[in-house]
């Protein structure tokens, strides 16, 4: 490397300058200790979340427990019955669409209601698009924030619904664990789950890292915009506050992602350092990855948790080291000018540098947040195969609750392929897994490719929308399979690459989200139920063992087997023919 | 000749879309050809190039695409083929004949189909059985050759069932008829036979669904190439989405579907074996815990005599003597081995009775022997003979103990008022039986055996043969409790039976194997039949059930393996005008169309090559799962990428080498 260091006597000097002049040895170990930080919470928390699933006493039950037998008590019977599949999902659906509805309303008549300081007025598609991203988790936003929604939207309609989609989420996972435990034929209550997953873990976790976030710098407040005198230019420059701590809390706890600010955790006040960026790597992996620590330990089967972990652990890794090393190698146009080239900076916070960027990118789509800390339509295209990795395997690791049920979903398949080639009837945990399963497990895998591709085909066949795209042909394909992949994944991860505010994309991503996020959990849980059907769990290693190596290396080999068959054509006419043709020219930018 | 015109005929019926559409995959391929002979013929309607290069390209995926769903039927149709000429044959059975109906006290000659369930039939020697029953009056040897094979006539007492067709060779029987017209048991197998490749076992259907998933995501697919085509302003032959379409789609699997499911119940009746459905072949596949008779299936059934052990002051060759006279008219097995054995041993010893007189075996007296005034020879049971003689003794007791350690049977001889020695007998092992039950246990399958013998010979037993567990003097009812013990731990239980005290455990079994010359009940409780009457054959039932599920899976493996190839060749054969995709053409095909049209021959040729293979089954050593997940993993998923790489590199050599150039 050009960055010369002198090294002279002092072991401190040694090592600094060792650091600095092996650039990719240090952003190696940066991933390292994210990926080992984040394991280590997960595992912490893992232990409690698995009593949730169980339904088990915690610490907490003396204060939740208050709280969520108060609001039973106050539903009366509705939340005190078990509920078969059916009922559970029917009033899953009607929760949400009431939940949705009144924000609808709330954001569409913002301008009339309190708190709306000079806000845009949100027309019907772009309502309907923000409603539904944020109802699914997903958090895909097609709008720039704070100047185009009211404090009031944001504290209470978004602020609401990602409390509410997390709970959501988390509460179909506590559903489906009951099914496998139990052989009642019942899956438990909805009204109880969704109560049990705000009170006893998504809020208390919120309140303790907007405390955190807070004490770092981020703003906490609903007072009107700051102005303050521009050092540049004469004049005042509006800086926009708000309760931003506890919305990037929820944001990141809920694995919602969707910004305070338009540019999301790349804004000085939503990220302001190293340490509000760990905190918020760790706050949306914790409830993911525990939950799969958790699922283990929930069915006594902690070989299994921990296959599940490596699995996505091994995913997570190929994803951000792919990210990081194409950042750093960068592209060839540049780096072949002959100047100091430090890697692909572009888009990119010089505070948080290639190696924190990169693992924030690709933790943001392995589970369902799509935060961002830099522009991802400014990473190389090599590096944007590596974020899209996971949105395209329908992020293995997920959202609060969903990626319990989406890997899950892979395991049954799996399960499926390894019992037919060793000659045994599948079964996982002495469940027989019939043709029922099968079924629903093949139709939630194939939703996902499906809600990618059909959009995708269609929307490439209608020149008319396609007007606001900026770059060469292959990044156009890149953006728009992004766009739907982030969107069918409830990622909500945002490539941008054109303009995305427009009533087709607000109405097409908006009912790929419903569809994606509902269907899903609808076909996850047709299964729990016939799990529940089904008799529990019994010691005993009839069948392939799901905690082996050798399961765990098929369980990957199919994820990727899924995804690479359904996406292939695409990735090669997007990013790596993009990938080709800057290897191949050396100067200047593609031109169209 | 015959036959292969009439699987050509079945082959071609196959075409019919009405048959097709259950099978999703050959469906889409069949409606693919329907398209590309339509472009074939009008290329301009849809503005492809319609040079003579590419009507030959056209005219060939028109082919192809045909011999596809070809090659697919006609493994079908030979399956079929087989499973007809099965039933076929036991149609053949069903003949009529006339049968002596009794009527109160007078016989009445009616036809056999005209009986129906609880008359009453005389059956004289000679004759035919006219419709399955019970003996209820007579006994007497029935020779069931044209459905077991066995030339030997078996006897048939009283309470014993018979089977419709067999003919009875001695004596007189009176039968009472125990099913109606078209429910005999020659009706029940041929329809089984008929009707168990319509219907789709579980797995079946699951694999069936997996299939038509990914088949719906490869159509997307296909559609979304042709979008990206039109984005890249580079429209794509839609002749080339199509082949893409039919190599992606599982062909090979989907083709060799309903071939695999036909051919699982035909292997079964390779064995003699009828079984009720194919999802209890399937479920035999899956067995954890397999629960044996002693008899009958891990040893002979015979005791015979092995040693003679004088006691002390006993000269040995006057042992034997005594032993041999006293067996010389015994007609029990251990009686005759015992004189085979004497004589064996010393040729000389004497052939008649010398005076004596001999006292036959009852259940009474629990001994036999021979007496000639105060003289006499007794064997019988170690209790009994104490008892009746008031004897002890210590050495002899110790001997018996000793013997019966060792699975065998002690029988002492007591003459004169001393006992002067034991003789032993021991029940053989079946020749095989030790590695059999060892290749179970590699498969991580639990044998239990029940015997109505003591703990010390079961324990025996099961140590030399190598069984998990006994259950010694076991009742019939027995072998239902350890059923639902094991079905209770949520195992796959088999069992083999015969008798109707069986038949609630053969019912609750995950498969029930009944002997044919079992009772009626029995027969009906299980879900397979053996025709040979072999308990031994359980163990290749589970051997066949364990095949059809590996080669589904294998083939299921192979085929979306293959994929991953077909695609490398594929897409920059498609993109060949975006130069900048050259390196993703590993195989370095230069001629595009060439390239694809290798493709689509290694994807059809692929399928009667593995013909065989889906009729045969997949060869599997028995191992532990692990060690067989990761061979057949290895074999038919790596192989599954690898082989299509060469094949087609093949095809593509011998095609530009023939002169093909398009």
């Amino acid at each position: 490397m050009s960055l010369v260091v002198s090294v002279t006597s002092g072991s401190t000097y040694f090592w600094s300058g060792f650091f600095a002049s092996n650039r990719e040895l240090s952003g190696f170990i940066i991933i390292l200790i994210y990926l080992v930080l984040i394991s280590i919470f997960a595992y912490l928390i893992s232990g409690y979340i698995s009593k949730l699933y169980r339904g088990e006493r915690t610490w907490l039950t003396p204060v939740s427990g208050r709280i969520v037998s108060f609001f039973e008590n106050m539903l009366g019977e509705e939340a005190k019955k078990q509920m078969k599949f059916r009922e559970y999902f029917s009033v899953l659906m009607i929760f949400s669409f009431f939940s949705g509805l009144i924000v609808f309303i709330a954001i569409f008549f913002q301008n009339s209601l309190p708190y709306s300081l000079a806000n845009n007025h949100f027309n019907l598609s772009l309502t309907f698009n923000t409603v539904a991203s944020f109802l699914t988790n997903t958090n895909l936003q097609h709008y720039s924030n704070p100047s185009d929604l009211s404090y009031f939207s944001v504290t209470f309609g978004i602020t609401g619904l990602m409390f509410l989609a997390s709970g959501i989420g988390f509460a179909a996972s506590m559903a489906f664990v009951r099914g496998i435990l139990t052989d009642k034929g019942t899956i438990g209550n909805f009204f109880h789950d969704f109560l049990v997953s705000i009170f006893y873990l998504i809020l208390p976790l919120t309140i303790f890292v907007s405390l955190l976030l807070i004490l770092d710098g981020v703003p906490q407040t609903i007072q009107s915009y700051l102005a303050v005198h521009n050092i540049i230019a004469p004049g005042f420059q509006y800086v926009q506050l708000g309760p931003v701590g506890t919305f990037e809390a929820i944001k990141n706890i809920g694995t919602n992602g969707g910004g305070f600010y338009g540019s999301n955790a790349a804004y000085p006040l939503e990220n302001p350092n190293w340490f509000s960026n760990i905190l918020e790597v760790i706050s949306f992996t914790i409830i993911p990855l525990g939950s799969i620590f958790a699922l283990g330990k929930a069915l006594d089967e902690p070989r299994f948790g921990r296959m599940l972990y490596t699995v996505i652990m091994a995913i997570f890794m190929f994803s951000a080291f792919m990210v990081f090393f194409s950042e750093y190698i960068g592209i060839p146009s540049m780096s072949g000018l002959g100047l100091i080239y430090t890697g692909n900076l572009l888009g990119k916070e010089s505070y948080l540098g290639i190696a924190q960027s990169s693992i924030f990118a690709s933790g943001a789509t392995i589970t369902s947040t799509g935060a961002a800390n830099g522009a991802l339509l400014n990473y190389t295209p090599a590096g944007l195969v590596g974020i899209m990795t996971p949105l395209l395997l329908n992020d293995p690791l997920g959202g609060v609750g969903t990626g319990v049920l989406n890997i899950f979903m892979y395991v049954i398949f799996t399960v499926f392929i390894a019992s037919l080639i060793v000659g045994k009837l599948p079964e996982l945990m002495s469940l027989r897994i019939g043709s029922k399963e099968i079924k629903y497990s093949t139709l939630s895998l194939i939703t996902h490719p499906l809600l990618v591709m059909i959009p995708l085909g269609v929307t490439l066949l209608l020149p008319h929308f396609l007007g606001t795209f900026i770059n060469s042909k292959p990044a156009d394909l890149t953006s728009l399979l992004y766009e739907f992949g982030s969107a069918a994944a409830n990622n909500g991860s945002e490539m941008g690459g054109f303009l995305t505010n427009q009533a087709y994309f607000n109405y097409l991503d908006g009912v790929i989200m419903i569809l994606g996020r509902y269907l899903l959990i609808g076909f996850q849980l047709v299964i729990g139920q016939s799990f529940a059907n089904k008799s529990p769990k019994i010691e005993f290693g009839r069948t392939i063992d799901p905690g082996s190596y050798t399961f765990a290396l098929l369980l990957m080999i199919i994820m990727i087997l899924l995804g690479l068959l359904s996406f292939f054509p695409a990735l090669v006419l997007g990013p790596v023919l993009s990938w080709a043709r800057d290897f191949n020219l050396f100067i200047g930018v593609i031109i169209r | 000749m015959n036959r292969y015109i009439e699987i050509l005929l079945l082959t071609l019926k196959y075409f019919s879309p009405v048959r097709e559409v259950k099978n999703p995959v050959m469906f889409i391929t069949e409606i693919s050809t329907v398209v590309a002979l339509f472009i074939t013929i009008f290329p301009t309607a849809f503005n492809l190039p319609s040079t003579s290069t590419y009507l030959q390209f056209y005219t060939a995926v028109v082919i192809l695409l045909f011999l596809t769903v070809f090659f697919s039927n006609l493994s079908w149709a030979i399956s079929e083929g087989k499973s007809q000429a099965i039933a076929a044959s036991l149609q053949k059975f069903k003949k009529e004949t006339t049968a002596h109906l009794k009527k109160g006290e007078i016989l009445v000659d009616v036809k056999s189909t005209d009986l129906i369930k609880d008359d009453i039939v005389v059956v004289n020697k000679n004759e035919a059985i006219p419709m399955d029953g019970e003996i209820i009056e007579g006994s007497g040897y029935v020779n069931e050759s044209n459905i077991t094979g066995e030339s030997r006539p078996s006897l048939k007492v009283l309470g014993d069932s018979v089977t419709a067709t067999t003919t009875l060779v001695t004596d007189h029987i009176i039968i009472k008829v125990t099913s109606n017209p078209g429910e005999t048991f020659i009706d029940q197998m041929i329809k089984i036979v008929a009707s168990a490749r319509r219907e789709k076992t579980p797995n079946e259907i699951a694999l069936t669904t997996f299939l038509s998933g990914i088949t719906l995501v490869f159509l997307i697919v296909a559609a979304l190439i042709f979008s990206m085509g039109y984005f890249f302003l580079n429209p794509i032959d839609i002749m080339i989405i199509i082949v893409l379409l039919i190599a992606l789609i599982p062909t090979t699997i989907g083709g060799l579907l309903p071939a695999i499911g036909v051919a699982a119940i035909n292997k079964v009746s390779e064995f003699n074996i009828i079984a009720k459905s194919g999802r209890a072949v399937e479920n035999a596949g899956d067995i954890d815990t397999i629960i044996l008779d002693k008899t009958g299936t891990v040893t002979m059934g015979e005791r015979e005599a092995t040693k003679f052990y004088p006691n002390s002051g006993v000269d040995y060759t006057e042992f034997q003597r005594m032993c041999l006279l006293s067996s010389l008219q015994d007609q029990t097995k251990e009686g005759m081995s015992i004189v085979k054995l004497a004589k064996r041993e010393n040729p000389n010893l004497p052939d008649t009775l010398e005076g004596y007189r001999f006292e036959p075996f009852s259940a009474e007296t629990r001994y036999s022997g021979i007496f000639k005034g105060d003289e006499y020879v007794v064997k019988g049971a170690l209790k009994t003979l104490k008892s009746k003689y008031s004897l002890q003794d210590t050495f002899i007791e110790a001997l018996c103990k000793e013997i019966s350690s060792r699975g065998g049977t002690a029988l002492p001889v007591v003459s004169n008022g001393k006992f002067v020695g034991v003789i032993e007998l021991n029940d053989m092992l079946k020749p095989g039986i030790r590695e059999r039950l060892s290749s179970l246990k590699s498969m991580n399958i639990k044998t239990i055996m029940c015997t109505g013998d003591d703990e010390v010979t079961a324990s025996y037993i099961s140590a030399e043969s190598g069984i998990d567990e006994y259950i010694a003097n076991s009742t019939p009812m027995d072998k239902y409790e350890v059923v639902l013990k094991e079905k209770g731990k949520q195992r796959m239980v088999a069992m083999v039976g015969d008798g109707t005290n069986d038949a609630p455990a053969l019912s609750r079994a995950d498969v029930g194997l009944a002997m044919n010359n079992g009772t009626q009940s029995a027969k009906e409780a299980a879900n397979m039949i053996d025709l040979d009457s072999d308990p031994t054959k359980l163990m290749d039932v589970i051997f066949i059930g364990k095949q059809i599920l590996i080669t589904r899976g294998a083939l299921t493996t192979f085929s979306i393996a293959n994929d991953i190839s077909k695609y490398f060749v594929i897409i920059p054969a498609m993109f060949f005008f975006v130069p900048q995709l050259a390196f993703i053409n590993i195989l370095d095909l230069q001629n595009p169309i060439l390239a694809i049209t290798a493709a689509l021959i290694f994807n059809t040729i692929v399928i009667p090559f593995l013909i065989p293979l889906a009729l045969r089954g997949v060869r599997f050593k028995p191992s532990s799962l692990n060690s067989l997940l990761k061979r057949n993993l290895l074999i038919y998923g790596l192989g599954g990428v690898i082989l299509p790489f060469i094949a087609i590199k093949i095809i593509y050599i011998a095609l530009s080498a023939g002169g093909v150039v398009w």
